[in-house]
This record gives C-alpha cells, structure tokens and sequence, in this order.
C-alpha cells in the first residue's frame, strides 16, 4: 500500500525533517507513527498526501509513484485517502451534513448517492441525528467524529490521522480510536500519528518510532 | 453530460446565495459598477440622439455662389446655365445685387445708410442646391471646389456649414467616450477583481479545506467566476435602469422642447441588442475581473 524508500524531506531553510527514511506498510495495515514533538511525523504524512514533496528518495502509494503525480493531478491522488487533522478543519458555516458531503461534491457524484452515502457514514460515528447542526454547537468528541466521517465518505482505502485525540479526555479518545479499529477490520489501511502512549498499549497494532527524523524502532503488532 | 450541466446550475445558485449572504456588499459592488457602466453608456446615448436630431438639419444644404463685381449679367446668366447642367444641381436662384439691396434694405435698419451709397456694395449672388442624393461631406466639398473654380466666382460657400462641423465635433466626442469607456471598464475590471480577492481571502480556509479533500482547481476557481460574472451582469442591469430612469426624467422637458420646433423627434432608449451588449459586457467584464483575481489568488493558498 505504501512503500518509502530512502526518502528525505529538507525544509526551505535547511532543517532535516525526515532523514533517510525506508519503510513498508501493506494494504489493510493499522499502523501507529509515534514520536517526539519534531520528530517528523507529520511530515511523513504530508509526503503521503503531497502536500510536501520529498527532497530525497521515492514513495509509492496505492501502487502510484508520487514522483510521477504532476500537480494537476494531485487532486484526483488525495481522493484516495481519508484525512483527519487534529483540528479537524470543518467548515464552521456548513451544516454536519455539507461538511460530509463535500468530498462527494467535489468528486462529482450524484446527488442521490451524496444523501445515501452521508447519512451512512454519519451513522457510522454515530451523529445521525445531528447532521442538519452547525458544528461550532458540537462538543470536541463530536467534532472530531465530524470529520472522520467526512474522511471516510467516499470510502478510500487508506485512512490518515495526524493526532486525531490530541484535544480529547480518555474517553473520547478511546471511542475515536474504537473507531479507526472498526475502520481497518473492515480492510481500510489505516495509518494514525500520535504520541498517546496509552493508545498504543491498548490497541497493540504496529508501531513505527521516529526520532529526529529516522526510524528508530519498527515494532510488530502484538497478537 | 446532464450532471455537468447540473452541476454547474448547482455553482450558479450557491454563488448567488453567498451574494445574497451579504446583501450590503454585493449591492455596493453592484452599485459602483452600475454608476460606472452607466456613465459611458448614458453619454454614447445622448450623443447618438443629439446626432439623430441634427441629421433633419442636412436635407436643405445650399451652396451661396458670389460673383466678382465686374461680370456682366450675360456672363452671369451662361454661368448660371452652365450650373444648371450640372447632375449634380438640382436648382439654382438668381439674385442680382438689385434684389440684394432692396431686400436688404427692407429688412435692416441702414436702409437710410444705404441710401446715401452712391454704388451698390452687394454683388449678385446664386443660390445653388445640391441634388438630395448628394449626402457625403466629401462629395459636398468637390461641388463647391468645382463652382468656385468659375472664373466669374468670387467666393462658393456651403450654408449650414457648421452643420457638418458640429457632426465632425461630436465624432470627437464618441471618440472620447469610446476612450472613456475603456478607462471605466478597466475600473470595473479592477473593482470586481478586488471584491472577489477579498472573497478569496474570506474564504481561504474553506479552499485550502477543499484542496485536501481533492478538490480541483477549476472546482474552487468556479464558484468565484460565476460571483463575478453575476456582479458584473447586475452591475449592468441597474446601469441600464440608471441610463432609462434619466430618460424618463428627460422625456417631459425634450418633449416640450422639440414641441416647440414642431419636430417629431423623439428621445430614443438603448435598443434590445445595444441593452443585451451592455448586460453582456458586464458579464464579461466581471468574469475576466474574477479571472484576474483567482489566477493570482488561489495559487498562493496551499494547504500546510
Ligand atoms: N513548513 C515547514 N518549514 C520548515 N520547517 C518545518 C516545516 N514543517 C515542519 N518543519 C520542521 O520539521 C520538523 C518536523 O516537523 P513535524 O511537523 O513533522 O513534527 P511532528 O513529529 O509532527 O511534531 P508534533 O508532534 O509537534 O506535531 C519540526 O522541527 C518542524 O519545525
Ligand atoms: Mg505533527
């Protein structure tokens, strides 16, 4: 599903963000990236996503080299992956309803298929119910849910979360990630970036330590 | 195909929904463009109705032909033979400077002034007119050059000369709102730019949401063009209420005036296809403002 090999991502100002970097994650994968604050792990993310482009070295992507993707096309590659951000990003003057919507109105589909497919997927976070608010009136769980549902709209296969419980208690940590588990039982290859060490216990899925840029650690999952 | 139509309808209506969002702002955009459409477009108007008015004024040209003193009227009498056959010359008046004096002297007061004169100082005269199919200026000019070339001709002068000089002045005038006009439409240019820059800038979260999501360019950019080429269309619109609003006010007044004159002129409108140019060249005007601004604008905002 992902293949880095060799990869390196200098920053305009010379700092080394990721420093020669090889790594292999197959498809229906749950992968957890974890690290220092710096350590890189959003910008392996970025690289991924293209919105950085590596300085060094080649990544491959649902069987496509970013290398090759020019930047018109970029836009077709991220239809392709699911994004959460920490904080995020809804729009704050659409309803729960649009902010699901707009990876399907983007792509084009019908507007049948646009009610059938939000409402699935605002039923799978659980906030069916709430899909003609605002977001600014839902809680941070809530919001969080929000925007996973709109990564997951379109059913990519590969999910990305950048810190997607950095704001959250226990709880509702455990009930995101619950739900990025029931993502990748359902074969979405899913790759989440944290340093919530009590996740990584609790869920047991592989992780890949970063440190000052490298790959310090590759830990298996355990069984 | 049908979705792309629909999809577009889709566009159309959501940028007028953000127009109608903020009600103030979209009807001062309008606004400033209408009264900058409406300038160029109320004076090419008045200049076009000026020049209707003034063409009645060209049917009864003549041409004044004075004699040197010293022809005799026999001379005067081949010359004005001579004249007659010309194709170009539909009829030509004597008046012997007998005629002259005496119709002068009745109607000026220096009847006795010219009494005291022991010669006649009015030489005879011709009173030339062209033939009606004669209309071009040029063609004008070579039939007073040709009569004026008689060696028996002291002086040929087109009457209502200033006719064709208030016509060769208001050229000039379209000319200058021609060049007006293109100044005004460069400002709604710049002014719809600016209004859809700050669009952009308002909205630039939402773009860089909608980068990330995989949204294309031309998907973002479309939103845009469609809110300025509906400025600049409303903006046209209202210019031309503003333009007939006037004319409406003017009517009484112009009616009464050329009561006066017992002409039948009439202050004429735009006219369908000049009123369809002005709310199409809003539109345009607005696109390529939009255009201006998004080409520049959207690039820099990349998602980080
Ligand atoms: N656009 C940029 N320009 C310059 N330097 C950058 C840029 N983005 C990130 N960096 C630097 O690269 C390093 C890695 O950043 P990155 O965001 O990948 O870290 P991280 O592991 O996600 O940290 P955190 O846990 O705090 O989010 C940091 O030292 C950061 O300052
Ligand atoms: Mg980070």
């Amino acid at each position: 599903m992902i293949e880095f090999s060799h990869v390196s991502k200098r920053y305009l100002g010379g700092y080394d963000a990721l420093k020669n970097i090889t790594f292999r994650i197959d498809a229906g994968e749950m992968v957890f990236v974890t690290g220092h604050s710096g350590a890189g792990k959003s910008t392996l993310l970025k690289l991924i996503t293209l919105i950085e482009r590596p300085s060094r070295g080649q990544c491959i992507v649902n069987n496509k080299n970013l290398l090759k993707i020019p930047k018109r096309r970029i836009p077709y590659h991220r239809r392709d992956i699911g994004i959460v951000f920490q904080d995020h990003k809804l729009l704050m003057d659409r309803t729960v309803f649009d902010n699901v919507a707009l990876p399907l109105v983007v792509s084009g589909c019908s507007y049948r298929d646009i009610g059938r497919r939000v409402n699935a997927a605002l039923e799978k976070v659980g906030l069916l119910d709430k899909s003609k608010l605002l977001p600014i009136v839902l809680s941070g769980g809530e919001q969080q849910r929000v925007g996973i549902a709109r990564a997951v709209v379109n059913k990519p296969p590969l999910l990305l979360a950048d810190e997607p419980t950095g704001n959250l208690d226990e709880a509702l940590s455990d009930e995101i990630m619950d739900l990025f588990l029931d993502f990748n039982d359902h074969g979405v290859t899913v790759i989440v970036a944290t340093h919530d060490l009590r996740q990584l216990r609790r869920l047991r899925k592989r992780v890949l330590q970063l440190q000052q840029g490298e790959i310090v650690n590759d830990k298996a999952p355990i069984p | 195909m049908k979705n792309y139509f629909l999809r577009h309808f889709q566009v159309l209506f959501f940028s007028l929904g953000q127009l109608a969002k903020s009600p103030v702002a979209s009807l001062m955009t309008i606004g400033v463009i209408g009264i900058t459409l409406a300038l160029p477009s109320g004076l090419y108007l008045l200049i076009d109705n000026v020049q209707r008015l003034s063409v009645g004024w060209n049917s009864n040209t003549q041409i004044s032909v004075f004699i040197k003193k010293e022809t005799s009227e026999a001379e005067v009498n081949k010359l004005v033979k001579k004249l007659k056959s010309n194709p170009a010359i539909s009829s030509v008046q004597f008046i012997s400077s007998q005629q002259a004096l005496a119709e002068f002297k009745e109607l000026s007061a220096f009847g006795d002034v010219l009494n005291s004169l022991d010669h006649n100082p009015l030489p005879d005269v011709l009173l030339v007119e062209p033939k009606k199919s004669i209309t071009e200026h040029e063609d004008l000019k070579k039939l007073v050059a040709g009569i004026a070339g008689h060696s028996e001709v002291d002086i040929a002068q087109l009457d209502l000369q200033w006719v064709r000089r208030f016509h060769a002045a208001l050229n000039i005038v379209q000319r200058g709102i021609l060049l007006l006009a293109s100044l005004l439409g460069l400002a709604v240019l710049l002014t719809i730019s600016n209004t859809i820059r700050l669009a952009i800038l308002n909205r630039r979260q939402e773009i860089e949401i909608t980068k990330l999501i995989g949204g294309t360019d031309s998907f973002i950019r479309r939103p845009f063009l469609y809110s300025g080429w509906l400025q600049g269309m409303f903006g046209a619109i209202l210019a031309w209420l503003l333009i007939h609003i006037s004319l409406l006010v003017l009517a009484g007044p112009v009616g009464e005036l050329t009561h006066l004159y017992a002409s039948e002129f009439r202050i004429q409108g735009m006219g369908a296809a000049n009123s369809l140019s002005l709310v199409a060249m809003g539109g345009v005007l607005g696109w390529l403002g939009s255009r201006l601004a998004v080409g520049r604008h959207l690039r820099e905002i990349e998602p980080r």
